[in-house]
């Protein structure tokens, strides 16, 4: 499988510690790779090295083995990009904007426009001025999506979208996926990134601290356990246990979190009175916050 | 809300009016000497041309009291113009308070900010109240010492009298402009509207001068109430009554607004046009100018490019009209006689160049800061960054500034000598069309000169661009303009672009000149091709 984007060493510092540095990342065709992190961390960064808009101060990104500096305007026409906020193009209507940065690039599929415009029920008559931020979004996602790219880089895609278009969007990360088309999308929304990614990155003041494959996220998933018994606790066994961590006991109440499967925990246990027990799966987003907060 | 926020808000206009009052009246009052003559008697023969000068210009300023005093030629030329300069100012600063502010979303969060709408309207109404009595205070010093250096002194009360009635009219506009702007929804609308108001009380002060009869109704305009004051000519007189209504006015009106601006939605007009019902449209727009490089931009800014065609247009008709009556003028002035002896060529043709280049290159140059400002603003805002995400280079966007700008340039030529060739022959102004197109062509390499040095600095700096390219624009035309009226050392009048033109109209084209305007057209475009490739967009 061919690579999409591979960065080497790359760096954007602006001083001060901002920025982003040596960013080693390789993402294959066909991938859809979700970049989180929190505001600042060097994801809107990244992306504006990607499409060429800054300079790195050092180290090297290509998009399809062509420079992403040298070689802007070829890169570009495999290129679909949505900005983090799109400018003000004042008085002119959506149907003009479309027009006029397609009749920049050239061979846009008017029939995909409307489609596209279809799908998000976004009326194309209107002025700029007069769009919503969420119908904003949408025209962004038309011009991202409008010439089928090889290459989608959307920064935080679903910003000011309803969930019934955030649905619609995320069933568009799906066709073209399916087409063969590489999505790289920034988001601090986990959910959105659950659903549509096969990997994820995760940046923390502008380095990559993690870059996994989503099977690998849902591997770090665990359990947060409460047990109430009746009589003795047994403390001591549970914290024997394999995979079972972060054991408190307050009265006859013990909690814990659980790694991997329960046999180890229910051996613990067993032979005690238990009169409840509840276990709870955190969300991803809760996975990821104890990983940021290491 | 900071009085430091507010300042920063009407920063541009505060410097603006200031610098333009302040330089303006002091070149009326200071340089007056020069003009009319340093002798009592050469004084008197001007102030009989001026004053038949001003019977045929009193549809524009009120008839000149005493001009062959520097305080009666100041009263005439200098406050007369400036009131109309600062009541356009005052106008656009109310519905820019109203409308801009609004559209970039700051009303509504001054609003969730806990400040009540009456509160905010007054708080920026006086804060604007207090911007302009500082400007107009300016003034009213530059006025004094002006009087002083041309050996003429005036009367400090006198120049009081005046500030306030100029104050007055100043507040009354902005009062005005803020009612305009209550009602229409954008700010281009109320703009025009405002504008058109303005224009009206113009005319109806200028209808009630020039009349036999005059209407009561002429008496209603602000203008009209502002001419009743000229405090600062020998002789003249400052009508407190008039000038109160000036203040009456303002103050209504801001009351009126505010009303106003309580009973209506943020983000509306008081009028709202009625809702037409139109089905969803999903299709890209099949304009086909919107897909051909050049044409694009042209298309998509084509209400601009017709208002400075319009504009250019319209200042060659005035010049045309004014030759005659320039050239009357200049002959029975002695002090002024003596340039029209010994010009190359007819007196009228020779003025026509002499006005109407001066008029046409300020323009074209006043055009190009334009361009400036949006290519600037166009990185700051996110612009740039749309269009390099599609496949075009950064020298492919330089590319298409630098000839979208060359396209508007020559239409607002041609057009302006269009009319120009239309009207001469009938106020008998002879003309060689040859020269008159050359010196038309001319004007693109002019403009491009400064766009060119412009580019640069936005590739370069985008954010002090338009700033460092006024100044230098204002000082070029400056020391232009009034190098030989102060005769100044040649080498002096050199550093400026403007003597790059020459007057193609009269003498040879100026070879060096053009070849040293297109030397920085082309090292202009081509070092801000460099410095934008090389910097990092919005930053």
């Amino acid at each position: 499988m061919t690579s999409a984007i591979v960065t080497t060493g790359l760096t954007k510092d602006y001083g001060s510690g901002h920025g982003l540095f040596d960013l080693d990342l390789e993402i294959a065709e066909g991938e859809v790779f979700g970049f989180l992190g929190p505001n600042g961390a060097g994801k809107t960064t990244t992306i504006r090295l990607l499409m060429a808009v800054v300079h790195a101060t050092a180290g090297t990104a290509t998009i399809f083995g062509l420079d992403c500096d040298r070689d802007a305007v070829a890169v570009k026409r495999e290129v679909g990009y949505l900005p983090g906020e799109l400018p003000e193009f004042g008085g002119m209507r959506g149907s003009e904007v479309v027009a006029y940065l397609g009749g920049m690039r050239g061979g846009v599929d008017a029939a995909r426009v409307k489609e596209l415009a279809e799908r998000f029920e976004l009326d194309l008559e209107r002025r700029f001025r007069e769009y919503s931020r969420g119908n904003k979004q949408k025209l962004g996602l038309v011009l991202a999506f409008m010439h089928r790219p090889r290459l989608l880089v959307l920064d935080e895609p679903t910003g000011g979208l309803d969930p019934l278009n955030q649905q619609t969007f995320h069933h568009l990360v799906g066709e073209v996926r399916a087409s063969g088309a590489t999505v790289f999308l920034s988001s601090h929304v986990l959910s959105e990134v659950e659903e549509t990614c096969s990997r994820v990155g995760i940046i923390r003041d502008g380095r990559l601290v993690s870059d996994m494959t989503m099977d690998k996220v849902h591997e770090l998933r665990y359990h947060e356990v409460v047990i109430e018994f009746e009589g003795d606790v047994p403390e001591a066994a549970v914290r024997a246990a394999a995979g079972v961590e972060d054991v408190k006991v307050d009265g006859a109440k013990l909690t814990c979190t659980v790694h991997g499967g329960f046999n180890a925990l229910l051996a613990a246990i067993s032979g005690h009175t238990v009169v409840d027990l509840v276990s709870r799966e955190p969300s991803l987003e809760s996975i990821f916050l104890s990983y940021y907060s290491t | 809300m900071s009085a430091r926020l507010l300042l920063r808000l009407h920063r541009i206009g505060l410097i603006a009016m200031t610098y333009v009052g302040i330089f303006y009246i002091l070149v009326n009052s200071a340089a007056y000497p020069l003009i009319a003559g340093k002798t009592r008697a050469a004084q008197e023969a001007f102030g009989r041309s001026v004053t038949v000068l001003g019977a045929q210009f009193d549809w524009l300023l009120p008839a000149p009291l005493r001009p062959d005093t520097a305080a009666g030629y100041l009263q005439w030329r200098g406050y007369g113009l400036l009131a109309i300069v600062f009541a356009a100012w005052a106008l656009m600063s109310a519905c820019g308070a109203v409308r801009r502010d609004e559209d970039r979303g700051l009303v509504e969060t001054w609003l969730s900010s806990g400040i009540s709408r009456l509160r905010l309207l007054v708080t920026r109404s006086l804060f604007f109240a207090a911007v302009s009595a500082e400007i107009v205070a300016l003034t009213g010093v530059a006025a004094w010492l002006g009087c002083l250096v041309a050996g003429m002194p005036v009367d400090v009360a006198d120049v009081v009298g005046e500030s306030i009635a100029l104050w007055g009219l100043t507040l009354a506009c902005f009062g005005l402009g803020l009612v305009v702007s209550q009602l229409a929804a954008e700010f281009r609308t109320a703009a025009s509207a405002g504008g058109a108001l303005l224009v009206l009380m113009f005319l109806l002060d200028s209808i009630g001068r020039s009349s036999v009869h005059p209407s009561a109704v002429t008496e209603i305009s602000v203008f009209h109430l502002f001419n009743q004051s000229n405090a600062v000519a020998p002789g003249g007189t400052f009508e407190l009554g008039a000038t109160l209504l000036l203040f009456v006015v303002g103050a209504v009106a801001t009351v009126v607004a505010s009303v106003a601006f309580v009973r209506r939605d943020i983000g509306t007009g008081l009028i709202r046009p009625r809702h037409r019902e139109t089905r969803e449209v999903h299709d890209m727009s099949s304009n086909p100018l919107l897909r051909i490089p050049v044409v694009r931009g042209l298309w998509i800014r084509r209400v601009g490019a017709f208002a400075w065609t319009a504009g250019m247009a319209v200042t060659a008709a005035s010049v045309v009209l004014l030759v005659n009556i320039t050239a009357t003028f200049f002959a029975s002035t002695p002090t002024l006689s003596p340039y029209l002896r010994g010009l190359p060529g007819d007196v009228h043709t020779v003025l026509l160049a002499l006005i109407w280049l001066s008029f046409a290159q300020a323009l074209v140059a006043i055009y190009a800061i334009t361009c400036v400002s949006r290519w600037s603003n166009e990185d700051s805002s996110g612009v740039l960054e749309m269009q390099l995400a599609e496949p075009y280079s950064r020298w492919g966007v330089l590319r298409e500034r630098a000839a979208e700008a060359t396209v508007t340039l020559a239409v607002m030529s041609l057009v302006a000598v269009a009319v120009i060739l239309a009207l001469a022959p009938d106020e008998g102004i002879p003309l060689d069309v040859g020269k008159l197109l050359g010196a038309t062509a001319l004007l693109i390499p002019f403009g491009l000169t400064f766009a060119a040095v412009g580019a640069f600095l936005a590739g370069w700096r985008p954010r002090v661009a338009v700033v460092v390219l006024s100044a230098v624009t204002v000082i070029s035309y400056f020391v232009f303009e009034l190098g030989p009226l102060f005769k100044w050392p040649a080498w002096a009048e050199d550093l400026s672009v403007f003597q790059l033109y020459g007057t193609p109209l009269i003498t040879p084209v100026f070879v060096g000149g053009l070849i040293a305007m297109l030397a920085i057209v082309f090292v202009g475009f081509g070092s801000a091709g460099i410095v934008l490739a090389r910097r990092d967009v919005a930053a």
